[in-house]
C-alpha cells in the first residue's frame, strides 16, 4: 500500500512539472494526437479499400486497433520509467543512486517517469472503440464490459513486461538494443490486426511467446461473438492472466539480472 | 561512424525485416479477400524498397538539433562556408551512407523470400536504371525538405511537436506508412504531385513498372522541380534566419 502511495504521489509531482510549460505540453500534445490520427488514417483507408479481412467486418478490425491503441499507450503513460528512460538510467549511471535507496528498485524506476502527452494517442484509441462496437453491433453485457476492463488492464502488464526484456538486455550490455523492439513496437503494429490473419510462425510468436492474442484477441472476439478458438467463454476470462504471468516471469529475470549490472562509472 | 556499431546496425536491421514481414503478411491477408487491380508482388516489392531505403526518410541529425539548443551552432557561423550548402551535404552523406549499409542487406534478405513474399525483379534494365536515377533526385529533394525543417527549429527551440508533425507527413505522404499505390485513386493524382512522394514513391513506381518508361522523363522533370524549389525556399529561409538569429548563451 506504501508502495502505491509513493507511486501516487510520484506521478502527481511529475505531471504537475510537465504542466509549468502548458504550450509546449499542448504542442506536443496535439502531435501525438496528430500521429496517432495518422495511424488510424492508416488503417481506415486500407478498410475503405478491402472492405473486409477474413471473417472480420471494419467495425471488428477498429476495435481490434481501438484496444491496442488504448493498452499500449496506457502503458506509455504508466509505464514511462520502464518503456523510455531505462537505457539511459543505465548509461548515465542514474541507476546507482536508485539502487542506494531503501525501496523496491522497480518501483522507483516507475515512480521516475510519467509521459501523459499520450492521452492524445488514448482518446483516438477510445474512438476507434466506440466506433468499432457501433459498427459491429456489439450488444454489451455486464460480463462483456468486464471483459474488456479485463483485458485492458492485463495487457499493460504484458506490454511492460515485453519493454522489460529491453531493460534485461540493457543492463548486460549497457547500450539500448533496437532488437527489443521487435516485441514491443512490433507487436504493437502487429496485433493491431486479429492474430488469425498471420501465417503459422508469427501466430505462435505472438500467441506464446508475446501472447499478444491471448491477452487482447480472444477476449476482443468473445465480445465481438465471433471467437477466434472454439473455446468456452470462461476461457476469454482466464487468457488474459498470461500477461500478468509474462510480467512476472520478466520481474524475476530483472532481479537476476541486476547482480550482474556494472555501473558505468559516470 | 555507421560501421563502428555493428551489432546496433544488426539490430536494426533484424526488427526492420520483422516489420516488413508483418506489413507484407497484411497485405496477404486483405488480398485474400479482395484482390485489387494492383498485383500483390508490387506491393510487397513496395514495402521490401520502402524498408530498405527507410533511413532516407529518418530525421537523422541530433548533432544540429543540440548544436541549436546548446549555441554551439555559433562556431559554425564563424566558419567561412555556407552554412546552408555545409549542412546540406552533412545530411546528404547521413542519409547515403545510413541507406546503402542498410539497403544491401535488406534487398539480399528480400530477394530471398518465397515467392509472393519477397521483392520481384525490376520491370526491365532501363526501368531499373531509370529507378536509380529517380532514387538519386529523391536523396536530393528529401535532403532539402529537412534543411527546412532544421530552419524551424532555428526559430522554435523546442521543436519536438513541430517535428513530430513533420514527420508524420514524411512518413504517411512518402508511403511508408501505407503504400501511396493503395490510397484511394482520387487522392493519389494529388498526393503523387506533392514534394513527399518524389523520394521513394516515384523510384519504387518506376522500379516496378507502375509508371511506363515514356513516363519516366515527366517524372524525373517533377523531382528535378521539386528539388530545385525545395533547395531555393530553404536557402532563403536559412539566410534570413542566420540576419536574426539569436545564439543562447551558455
Amino acid at each position: 500500500m506504501n508502495t502505491l502511495r509513493l507511486y501516487g504521489r510520484s506521478m502527481a509531482m511529475l505531471i504537475k512539472s510537465q504542466l509549468q510549460y502548458p504550450v509546449s505540453f499542448l504542442m506536443q500534445t496535439l502531435a501525438q494526437l496528430v500521429m496517432e490520427g495518422g495511424e488510424l488514417l492508416a488503417v481506415i483507408l486500407l478498410i475503405d479499400r478491402f472492405d473486409h479481412m477474413n471473417q472480420w467486418d471494419p467495425g471488428d478490425l477498429y476495435f481490434f486497433f481501438g484496444l491496442m491503441s488504448v493498452s499500449f499507450y496506457l502503458t506509455e503513460i504508466f509505464g514511462r520509467g520502464v518503456t523510455g528512460n531505462f537505457p539511459s538510467m543505465v548509461r548515465n549511471g542514474q541507476l546507482d543512486t536508485i539502487l542506494l535507496r531503501p525501496r523496491g528498485i522497480l518501483t522507483q524506476v516507475l515512480c521516475s517517469a510519467v509521459d501523459p502527452r499520450r492521452i492524445a494517442c488514448i482518446a483516438v484509441g477510445t474512438v476507434s472503440l466506440v466506433i468499432g462496437s457501433r459498427m459491429s453491433a456489439i450488444a454489451w453485457t455486464p460480463l462483456k464490459a468486464l471483459l474488456l476492463a479485463e483485458s485492458i488492464f492485463f495487457s499493460f502488464w504484458l506490454i511492460l513486461g515485453l519493454f522489460m526484456v529491453e531493460a534485461i538486455l540493457c543492463i548486460h550490455s549497457v547500450k539500448s538494443v533496437e532488437l527489443a523492439n521487435t516485441l514491443t513496437y512490433g507487436g504493437r503494429s502487429a496485433c493491431e490486426y486479429p492474430s488469425d490473419i498471420y501465417p503459422r510462425p508469427l501466430r505462435v510468436l505472438f500467441t506464446v511467446v508475446a501472447p499478444f492474442a491471448l491477452v487482447m484477441h480472444v477476449p476482443a472476439s468473445f465480445i465481438l461473438d465471433k471467437p477466434l478458438f472454439d473455446w468456452p467463454l470462461w476461457a476469454a476470462f482466464v487468457t488474459p492472466f498470461a500477461g500478468l504471468a509474462l510480467f512476472g516471469v520478466m520481474y524475476v529475470l530483472f532481479r537476476k539480472a541486476l547482480r550482474f549490472y556494472r555501473s558505468t562509472g559516470s | 561512424m555507421e560501421t563502428q556499431y555493428r551489432g546496433a546496425v544488426l539490430g536494426g536491421l533484424i526488427c526492420q525485416m520483422f516489420f516488413g514481414l508483418i506489413l507484407v503478411a497484411i497485405y496477404r491477408a486483405l488480398y485474400a479477400g479482395k484482390p485489387q487491380p494492383i498485383p500483390l508482388s508490387h506491393v510487397t516489392t513496395y514495402v521490401w524498397l520502402q524498408q530498405a531505403f527507410f533511413r532516407m526518410l529518418l530525421a537523422s541529425d541530433p548533432e544540429l538539433l543540440d548544436k541549436i539548443r546548446t549555441g554551439a551552432i555559433a562556431y559554425d557561423l564563424c566558419r567561412p562556408l555556407h552554412l546552408y550548402g555545409y549542412y546540406y551535404a552533412r545530411i546528404m552523406a547521413q542519409k547515403l551512407t545510413g541507406s546503402v549499409l542498410r539497403a544491401l542487406p535488406m534487398l539480399v534478405f528480400a530477394s530471398l523470400l518465397p515467392e509472393g513474399w519477397g521483392l520481384c525483379l525490376p520491370a526491365s534494365v532501363p526501368a531499373l536504371l531509370v529507378a536509380l536515377l529517380a532514387l538519386i533526385l529523391g536523396l536530393l529533394c528529401v535532403s532539402a525538405l529537412e534543411n527546412i525543417t532544421m530552419g524551424f527549429t532555428m526559430r522554435t527551440l523546442d521543436p519536438r511537436g513541430m517535428q513530430g508533425m513533420l514527420n508524420l507527413l514524411m512518413v504517411t505522404l512518402s508511403g511508408n506508412l501505407l503504400p501511396l499505390t493503395l490510397f484511394p485513386d482520387s487522392w493519389q493524382r494529388v498526393i503523387t504531385l506533392l514534394p513527399y512522394a518524389q523520394l521513394l514513391d516515384a523510384p519504387i513506381r518506376l522500379y516496378t513498372g507502375e509508371y511506363a518508361l515514356g513516363k519516366a522523363p515527366e517524372v524525373l522533370l517533377i523531382q528535378l522541380v521539386w528539388t530545385c524549389i525545395l533547395i531555393l525556399l530553404g536557402c532563403a529561409f536559412w539566410n534570413k534566419n542566420q540576419r536574426k538569429l539569436i545564439i543562447q548563451g551558455g
